[in-house]
């Protein structure tokens, strides 16, 4: 895993257009930098990255199979009583689902340690599968990298691939809030995705979704909506005024709602709890265990919900080494083994693993100045060569 | 296949130009009636099949037909005299209104070898602006007279459920007050 210099194309700010990106002139594109770029080893993406990340997820599905079991599961990660039997159905029914990002650190050695899964509203989908791609075909060609280079990239095929093998059955909806120009960048994409797959698609914000007499959630036609993806976090639905009509609304989401044991971060304690040792996983415990001992003071502490590296603080040998601000801190926390992010001449990659489907498909790497990934990181594109 | 073993595909998106157009969809033969008498006198169906169509489109109507919280939009869109009340309420006590049943459609025994055409049966509406138009509960026109027809494939199908919303705005508060749901 190295760290290479590289000269941006010179067109940026075309390709930026095209793209329907910003684009200033002293800064290029926000939080997007070609100016350097990750290279890797065939061996170190296939048995380091793409091999770990699937046979996380099987771990992950064997969290899942204990929550509908044992009830301490979704007591622990705080999810209310009257969402478990839905949870448990959606995960019996087999409800199938499209993605989620797996937060790796992994500096080119030794097992990458999973510190996170973004199972449920991943954004930086498209930088990801279109626009990273496209540096690369782009980059080659003018000669700025050498040439052979190639990508851990299938994201865009596969994405549609997932959407053609729904069982579905009229409109496909998409949702989020309809403001935010992060969250609807990326489900535009998704959709675009979807209609590629021969899905008729419709978007909806969040806050324009309806109810109807018999509990069926309604678009602004006043159509039932019968399959909603959403890029709204399952625990901010619960939460909200629908929230209990969720259940028995008759709607299909994507991400299914057991996402909602994964994208939450006491996962990480419960598959310490339940593969102890597992290189690929930190030791993690519930913050109030008294198992944390063992962690020795050197412990990053998460809320169990939490976004983009807001409220997460590092402490190392009993004294607080950095603390991120954030609306999240209320509510429990895991502690986690502090495994800091590899430094490359002061910046941090953090390498994000993509699931397709549950299948390893691609990877982004997100480089901040801090050792907690912040909204603030840059995009690195990444290059394979042997 | 991995994408990082071959360059040559391209992942530029495509926008999608697989959308069918309403031209180039299938036809099926269908039959359309303003009521049931005129299907048991005009029909190569039998009494039976009428009257099996009707009571599907009938049943149909409540659920299907679209609605509007004033008598006046409705009539609007369909004509003075063609709305009445649907059997909901608003949330808040309010009325709601559908369209009158103009008239019904059903599969055709023609054309296929015996077996009734996939043409889900169905309630038929006129629009105020095209009043001879018959249209399905979802607003594809089918046709403007009686008896047996072509109808595109899609506009045969089972019509969407439209009912009253109740209220808007039970999702979203946490996104307004958190911002973005990215991880």
């Amino acid at each position: 895993m190295l760290r290479i210099p590289a000269t941006e194309r010179p067109d940026l700010e075309r390709v930026a257009k095209e793209h329907n990106f910003q684009f200033q002139t002293n800064g290029g594109i926000p939080f997007w930098d070609e100016s350097i770029y990750y290279q890797f080893t065939l061996k170190q993406i296939e048995e380091d990255l793409e091999g770990p990340a699937e046979e996380l997820e099987h771990l992950c599905f064997e969290l899942i199979e204990r929550a509908v079991n044992d009830e301490t599961v979704f007591r622990c990660l705080g999810i209310e009583e009257c969402f478990w039997d839905y949870i448990a159905e959606s995960w019996r029914n087999g409800e199938k689902n499209i993605y989620g990002r797996m937060d790796l650190s992994y500096d080119g050695e030794g097992p990458a340690k999973l510190l996170e899964y973004n199972a449920d509203t991943p954004t930086t989908l498209y930088e990801s599968s279109v626009f990273q791609w496209e540096w690369l075909e782009q980059a080659m060609e003018k000669g700025l990298i050498p040439d052979g280079c190639v990508q851990f990239n299938d994201l865009h095929d596969s994405i549609v691939k997932a959407f053609s093998l729904l069982d579905f059955d009229g409109s496909l909806h998409f949702a989020c809030v309809g403001d935010i120009e992060d969250d609807k960048g990326t489900v535009d994409y998704l959709e675009e995705c979807a209609r590629e797959a021969g899905l008729s698609t419709c978007f909806i914000s969040m806050q324009e979704i309806g109810i109807d007499d018999r509990g069926h959630f309604t678009d602004l036609d006043d159509q039932v909506i019968k399959t909603l993806f959403k890029l709204y976090p399952w625990e901010w639905m619960f939460e909200e005024e629908f929230g209990r009509r969720v259940p028995a609304s008759g709607t299909r989401f994507l991400e299914p709602p057991w996402k909602a044991v994964l994208s939450n971060k006491g996962l990480m304690a419960f598959l310490w709890e339940m593969f102890p040792g597992h290189p690929n996983l930190l030791p993690a415990y519930f913050d109030g265990d008294r198992r944390a001992s063992e962690l020795a003071g050197s412990f990053v502490r998460k809320p169990l919900l939490s976004r983009q590296g807001a409220n997460v603080e590092i402490i190392h040998d009993g004294k607080t080494q950095t603390r991120s601000e954030g609306p999240y801190g209320e509510g429990d926390h895991i502690l986690q083994a502090y495994h800091p992010l590899p430094e490359f001449s002061g910046n941090y990659p953090l390498v994000g693993c993509w699931l397709v489907a549950s299948q390893a498909v691609g990877m982004c790497i997100r480089e901040d100045q801090n050792l907690v990934t912040s909204r603030d990181a840059n995009f690195i594109p990444h290059v394979i060569l042997d | 296949m991995k994408r990082w073993n071959s360059i040559s595909a391209a992942a530029v998106m495509s926008v999608s130009a697989i959308a069918l157009s309403a031209c180039d969809e299938p036809k099926v033969d269908a039959e359309i009636f303003s009521s049931l008498q005129q299907c048991t006198d005009n029909s190569d169906s039998t009494r039976e099949q009428c009257e099996q169509g009707y009571k599907e489109a009938r049943s149909q109507h409540a659920e299907v037909a679209p609605k509007f919280t004033s008598k006046n939009d409705c009539e609007g869109e369909f004509g003075a005299g063609r709305c009445e009340q649907a059997p909901y309420q608003t949330r808040s006590g309010g009325s709601v209104f559908m369209p009158l049943m103009m008239g019904y459609m059903m599969g055709s025994m023609m054309n296929s070898g015996g077996r009734r055409s996939s043409i889900f049966p169905q309630p038929l509406y006129r629009a105020a602006d095209d009043p001879k138009g018959y249209r399905t509960a979802d607003n594809r026109k089918v046709s403007s007279k009686t008896g047996r027809t072509q109808v595109a494939s899609s506009a045969g199908r089972r019509p969407s459920m439209k009912r009253s919303t109740l209220s808007r705005g039970g999702f979203g508060a946490s996104g307004g007050r958190l911002g973005s749901a990215a991880t």
